[in-house]
């Protein structure tokens, strides 16, 4: 095994032990922190294969904005009581679509894989419009949210 | 071996962050938990990025997913700052739809 797949493991550990962290640690504060380190990791994993726009996008939009509110909303409304309490109801469809889900992951388990990088020009030239709208989406969201905060502090 | 490991550990993190909505009482977790499902499906678009003719198209759908995500947690954490101003709790036994009673 290369160091790249070898460092893809252990990089597959992380996330999954940080999101059982997240999930089992009583601190919402540190369960926001978690969240944000299984975030980064995921968006590590994109930059090791080569696919460093991903990777700005997740680092700086989701966990950057979003996970950086998260945390301070967590920090915020700190609660540290134990919070696993399971309504067994929803358990017999979850096992459904997860049994499902990992057995179509299974059957991809011979399936070669060999990166190739991701052209952010190529992207910008075949998509312009599709960028120029998510740019206005992301500034007309911000407004509304804005007018959406300020309506209700009236 | 690189897109079964991916997709493996994203339907793994999707598994946790499903629990952890299930199981959550107060708003901030739920918010955690839907990140990490975000992340999940993130995760999941990587073996898109294998295939050399769809890179361009694999990185417009991650364009796509990252801002509809960003923007509808935005939403999310706006509701939920009013929420916790209208009426001072974080619980989500007090939320109400439709014609709940409060």
């Amino acid at each position: 095994m290369d160091t790249v797949s070898l460092a893809m493991v252990a990089m597959c550990c992380f996330a999954v032990l940080t999101a059982f962290a997240a999930l089992f640690t009583k601190d919402t504060f540190y369960s926001a922190l978690y969240m944000s380190a299984t975030l980064v990791t995921i968006a590590g994993m994109f930059a090791l294969n080569n696919v460093q726009p991903v990777f700005v996008l997740i680092t700086f939009i989701f966990v950057g904005a979003i996970g950086a509110v998260t945390v301070a909303l967590a920090a915020m409304y700190r609660d540290t009581r134990p919070k696993i309490q399971i309504d067994f109801v929803w358990f017999l469809p979850a096992i459904i679509t997860f049994g499902a889900i990992f057995n179509a992951i299974f059957g991809l388990k011979n399936v070669p894989s060999a990166f190739s990088g991701s052209e952010v020009s190529a992207f910008v030239e075949n998509y312009a419009v599709f960028a120029l709208f998510f740019f206005t989406l992301a500034i007309l969201l911000m407004l509304a949210v804005v007018k959406f905060v300020r309506r209700e502090e009236v | 071996m690189m897109v079964y490991l991916s997709l493996v550990t994203s339907a793994a993190i999707l598994l946790i962050g499903y629990v952890m909505a299930m199981s959550s009482k107060e708003l901030v977790r739920l918010l955690i938990s839907l990140e990490l499902m975000f992340g999940a499906v993130f995760l999941a678009l990587m073996p898109l990025f294998t295939i050399p003719d769809l890179t361009t198209s694999a990185f417009s759908i991650a364009v796509l997913t990252v801002f509809t995500s960003g923007g509808e947690l935005m939403i999310l954490i706006a509701a939920m700052v009013t929420f916790s101003k209208k009426f001072r709790s974080m619980s989500t036994d007090d939320i109400v739809a439709g014609g709940d009673s409060p």
